[in-house]
């Protein structure tokens, strides 16, 4: 049995080419390849840089976002988000609960899903579309219908609960400790069919001819997994993972749906943090507060590079 | 020769950014035409009663009778145009000031009571009003929430209460034939629905802000002041106040008179529990009769404030709030055409048909109730409500500490931990 | 994968656990207020198409459903070429440079929208864009932009050298590459990122809310808000203009499956 370690750049990638690569920068590179990227920078730094850099300017301020005057309070923003406020760590610390579990659930779903699907044939296409359904719900309707599934008394949880002769009745999203993780339920459900799309994408680019040497060579469906489909798809689940991320620090409809406008305190996570400083006409702290979620977001998503590229090592 | 040409298209970059940069202070103070600080001082013009107006506001719901309003002030004033520029509540909290004070939209427009109103007078927005004869139309005790600094900047037009909505066929059946003077009285009639098989409470403490309606009730005749959430909010009362364990006190003898796992449950739910009859009470308000008729409730329904005192000590019995604040926009350049058209809507006459489409008592004087709920529960404008008080809180996370203090207690919490951890949250938000 | 008993389990419990809640919106749209709330899950009691009536009589809902599509076909169309050229860009090329165009412009993914909402709003203003098509597609591209460029950088880095460079051998320019060779190859990402901006950008209400004012300019999810009051949400209403409101994506989630074609990168790598 043969183990085969694949890492396509490196495989399809002749080593002159890469000695070049690390010499004086681009030297093969075409000069009209800089031109490539700038339409989109243009339009990025204009219409979104700017004004975010417009925005995160108050962060030194007090300015409470309409009054005509404000005054400029150095590093007490961030002091304050850092050692004064309770609500910011509980956001936070929500946040990150929430995360984990989504991330880890959503990207198992829609990687098994995807795996389970992968072929073109008729049923995989109508299932494709019919797990990738949730996604396309407004959070309006998501929130009402875990309203209604979550609800102690008449909700299809407890129903359920009691009809397959379980004695227990659960609060659900009454009970402060918990109830961040029956949220994170809800957004795997919502999300897990729009990142099993990606899976497909990356799994369709993987070449059949690698399962079929490994076949010949006796490799069970495992170890396939492990050693084609895993690296191969590294990409994707890059892509997931960090996108997941992303997205489960940004569930702000949903958690304001399930858990009220402002959240209470066991649903509140930093998303919905800023939005009540900036209803609090707490400009100049939602603006720290802003910079502080960026770089939580852009910190956590460096390491789970970091960790997804241990695993891929490793096979 | 490449390097050469990368560095020249760095440099352009680089002139862009800082050109661009100089508008970098562009969202500023100031920088949406109508920052006129706190000078509303131009008295609104009088003039022809023509142009194109935007009404700003958030209720979806009355859209269909404020078309037919509009209809018919538009048949009167031909050069005149109304849209109505609607936002979801969430939202119109959150943009509406900076929407309208450019003017763009909103030549009337509206503003909820408390910190969206403060921040509007604050920025300009509201045009003076004082002294017009528009606001004799209203009944003067009602519209506090819309003065400032002894002047009358905006004309709040719904009036709500919000108490218990009660079933009265259920307290009937119960035995329970005058609603209690004080708190003994009002444990007793929850036994009592209990007893006839009723859920007593149906409380929608899974959402903060339908949950904290009761929160009115429980404190307006156990508070020192009737501006307790002030203080409560600069530091002069504490959460851990004697009258305010009290009220914590209180909540916990409803534990067993709610539903069960009542922290659980969001306000369809609640509603839903409610409209089919089997909860006797829904801890709310007035707001939600239309709703729960939508439900298919078909009982005659009242309202129901518990007495957390004694009968003699009762200051008050009930709660009222009023909100929906009509204001004209002083960045507006039809004001007159505003001003008309808030007139217009004054005019008991046409309040009252806004008032029954839309199921809504109004703060203005002399409006004829058809619609039977308001009707029933129309003699409430005459008793002693207190002004709710939860929404003098200016800061969201005071008020849902404060008010998540209660919903603890339901829950199970002591009511000495409540409180403490509330009083926590409240001293780092006020320090 | 092969057939086999597991797979349809699995396969058939999940289906179960993505249909049960759905039929809440589905079966609901067929329902009165008084029956969703008594009964979510139960089917309803008649397949009454009042609801249907009452939603697509709606005054300017085709306008609406037009606008949408209108609006949501020209960024995903947009924000997938200025995305794919920066993504070439950024693919080919190398070291440090390269990492920090990719990284600024999906830096823009982490941003909360409520941050620079205000600032874009003002912008937009000056620049007349408000209250226009043009401007929401705009905002759109704008808010695109990130994702699109996280997700088709992200494979376009895994297509190897070689490709390029038989197109550079044949005389092929940057240009011709990225638009015969790299993007027919890049298809089931594209069509992956089709998708996800498809389904953003159809739902987005944010923008529209604040930059649309007039009635015929309103996309569709902001035409769906006339049921949801402050007080009283007409929810069976809700859901049908929900339903209707995603039978586009369906289609297009279903047409863009084509594009999910195996092997497109292995033919150019052989030997």
């Amino acid at each position: 049995m043969t183990t085969t370690e694949v890492d396509p750049r490196q495989a399809a990638t002749p080593a002159g080419a890469r000695r070049r690569r690390r010499g004086r920068g681009a030297t093969r590179a075409h000069p009209a390849l800089l031109l490539f990227p700038l339409p989109a920078l243009a339009i990025y730094v204009v219409f979104f840089a700017i004004p975010t850099v417009q925005a995160v300017q108050y962060a030194v301020t007090d300015w409470d976002g309409f009054s005509a005057t404000f005054s400029n309070v150095g590093a007490d923003n961030f002091r304050r988000i850092f050692t004064a406020d309770d609500l910011f760590a509980n956001a936070l610390l929500n946040n990150v609960k929430f995360m984990l579990v989504v991330v880890v659930f959503q990207t198992a779903f829609a990687l098994l899903l995807a795996v389970l699907l992968v072929k073109n044939s008729r049923g995989s296409i109508l299932l494709r579309a019919l797990f990738f359904f949730p996604t396309i719900l407004s959070s309006v309707s998501v929130a009402f219908i875990w309203k209604f599934i979550y609800d102690p008394n008449f909700g299809l949880g407890n129903r359920v609960l009691d009809g397959v002769g379980l004695d227990v009745q659960l609060a659900y999203l009454g009970e402060a400790s918990t109830a961040i993780y029956w949220v994170a339920l809800t957004q795997v459900w919502f999300h897990a069919g729009q990142m099993m799309v990606i899976f497909v994408a990356g799994l369709q680019a993987v070449p059949a001819e690698l399962y079929e040497a490994a076949e010949l060579d006796g490799a069970g469906r495992w170890a396939q997994f492990r050693h084609i489909t895993w690296p191969m798809i590294a990409p994707a689940t890059a892509i997931v993972v960090a996108y997941t991320t992303i997205q489960s620090f940004k569930a702000f409809d949903l958690i304001l749906g399930l858990g009220g406008n402002p959240p209470k305190f066991s649903l509140d996570i930093l998303s919905t943090r800023i939005y009540t400083s900036f209803a609090n006409s707490e400009f100049g702290y939602a603006a720290a507060e802003s910079l502080v979620f960026m770089a939580v977001i852009a910190a956590i998503v460096v390491a789970q590079r970091r960790v997804l590229r241990l695993t891929q090592k490793d096979v | 020769m490449q390097n050469r040409q990368i560095n020249r298209r760095n440099l352009l970059q680089l002139l862009g950014l800082t050109g661009l940069a100089a508008t970098a202070a562009c969202a500023g103070p100031g920088s949406t035409g109508g920052g006129q600080g706190g000078g509303a001082a131009e008295p609104i013009p009088s003039g022809p009663i023509e142009g194109e107006i935007s009404f700003a506001h958030w209720r979806a719901e009355d859209q269909q009778v404020f078309e037919q309003l509009i209809a018919a002030f538009v048949a009167q004033h031909s050069g005149v145009s109304i849209t109505q520029d609607i936002a979801p509540s969430n939202d119109y909290q959150s943009t509406a000031l900076q929407r309208v004070r450019g003017g763009a939209v909103g030549d009337v427009f509206t503003a909820f009571r408390g910190a969206q109103f403060v921040d509007m007078v604050k920025a300009g927005i509201f045009s003076d009003l004082t002294g017009l004869p528009v606001v004799d139309r209203y009944s003067a005790a009602l519209i506090e929430p819309g003065a400032s600094d002894g002047k009358q900047y905006g004309l709040p037009y719904q009036l709500v209460f919000n108490m218990p909505v009660s079933n009265l066929d259920a307290l009937e059946a119960a035995g329970v034939s005058e609603p209690p003077a004080d708190w003994d009285g009002f444990l007793a009639m929850c036994e009592a629905l209990r007893g006839a098989g009723f859920v007593p409470i149906a409380w929608p403490g899974g959402e903060p802000g339908n949950a904290g309606h009761l929160f009115n009730s429980m404190v307006m005749n156990n508070a020192p002041s009737p501006d307790m959430c002030t203080k409560l909010e600069t530091g002069e009362y504490s959460c851990t106040d004697d009258w305010f364990l009290k009220t914590l006190d209180q909540y916990a003898q409803l534990r067993p008179y709610v539903q069960p796992n009542a922290t659980g449950t969001a306000v369809e739910p609640a509603q839903q529990l409610f409209a089919s009859g089997q909860a006797a009470l829904l801890a709310t308000g007035s707001f939600h009769i239309a709703a729960v008729r939508a439900l298919g409730a078909q009982f005659p329904v009242g309202l129901l404030s518990p007495i957390t005192t004694s009968a003699g000590e009762a200051r008050y019995e009930g709660i009222h709030n009023a909100t929906f604040i009509l204001g004209v926009n002083t960045a507006s350049d039809v004001r007159p055409a505003a001003l008309a058209f808030i007139e217009f809507l004054s005019d008991p006459v046409n309040a009252a048909v806004y008032a029954n489409g839309t199921g809504q008592h109004l703060t203005v004087s002399g409006v004829a109730y058809d619609n039977p709920d308001l009707a029933a529960t129309a003699g409430w404008l005459e008793r002693r409500t207190l002004l709710a008080p939860r929404f003098q809180f200016t800061d969201l996370d005071i008020r849902n500490a404060v008010e998540n203090a209660c919903t603890q207690v339901i829950g199970g919490t002591d009511p000495r931990q409540a409180a403490e951890d509330a009083q926590r949250v409240v001293d780092q938000r006020i320090g | 994968m092969r057939f086999s008993p597991i797979r349809s389990v699995v396969l058939a419990v999940y289906a179960l656990l993505v249909v049960v809640p759905l039929v809440v919106v589905v079966f609901g749209s067929f329902k009165t207020t008084p029956e969703l709330f008594e009964s979510p899950f139960g089917l309803p009691s008649s397949l009454s198409l009042r609801n249907y009536e009452i939603v697509l009589g709606e005054q300017n809902l085709d306008q609406a459903f037009f606008n949408s599509v209108v609006v949501t076909a020209a960024s995903v169309a947009l924000t997938l070429f200025v995305a794919s050229l920066a993504a070439y860009g950024i693919a080919r090329t190398p070291g440090w440079k390269g990492w920090l165009i990719f990284g600024f412009l999906v830096l823009g993914m982490s941003v909360p929208a409520q941050a620079n909402m205000i600032p874009q709003y003002v912008l937009f203003d000056v620049l007349g864009l408000l209250d226009s098509r043009l401007g929401l597609v705009a905002i759109n591209v704008v808010v695109g932009l990130p994702v699109a460029v996280f997700i088709l950088g992200g494979f376009m880095k895994t297509i190897p050298r070689e490709a390029y460079e038989a197109s550079a051998i044949d005389g092929a320019g940057p240009f011709r590459t990225y638009w015969s060779v790299i993007m027919p190859m890049s298809l089931p990402s594209v069509a992956a990122t089709a998708i996800f901006l498809f389904v953003i950008q159809w739902n987005d209400l944010l923008y529209p809310l604040l930059f649309i004012r007039s009635p015929e300019l309103k996309t569709l999810p902001l035409a769906l808000l006339e049921f949801q009051g402050e007080f009283l949400t007409d929810y069976p209403l809700l859901f049908t203009g929900v339903v209707i409101a995603s039978l586009p994506i369906v289609v297009a989630y279903v047409l863009l499956q084509r594009y999910f074609v195996a092997g497109m990168t292995s033919g150019a790598v052989k030997g």
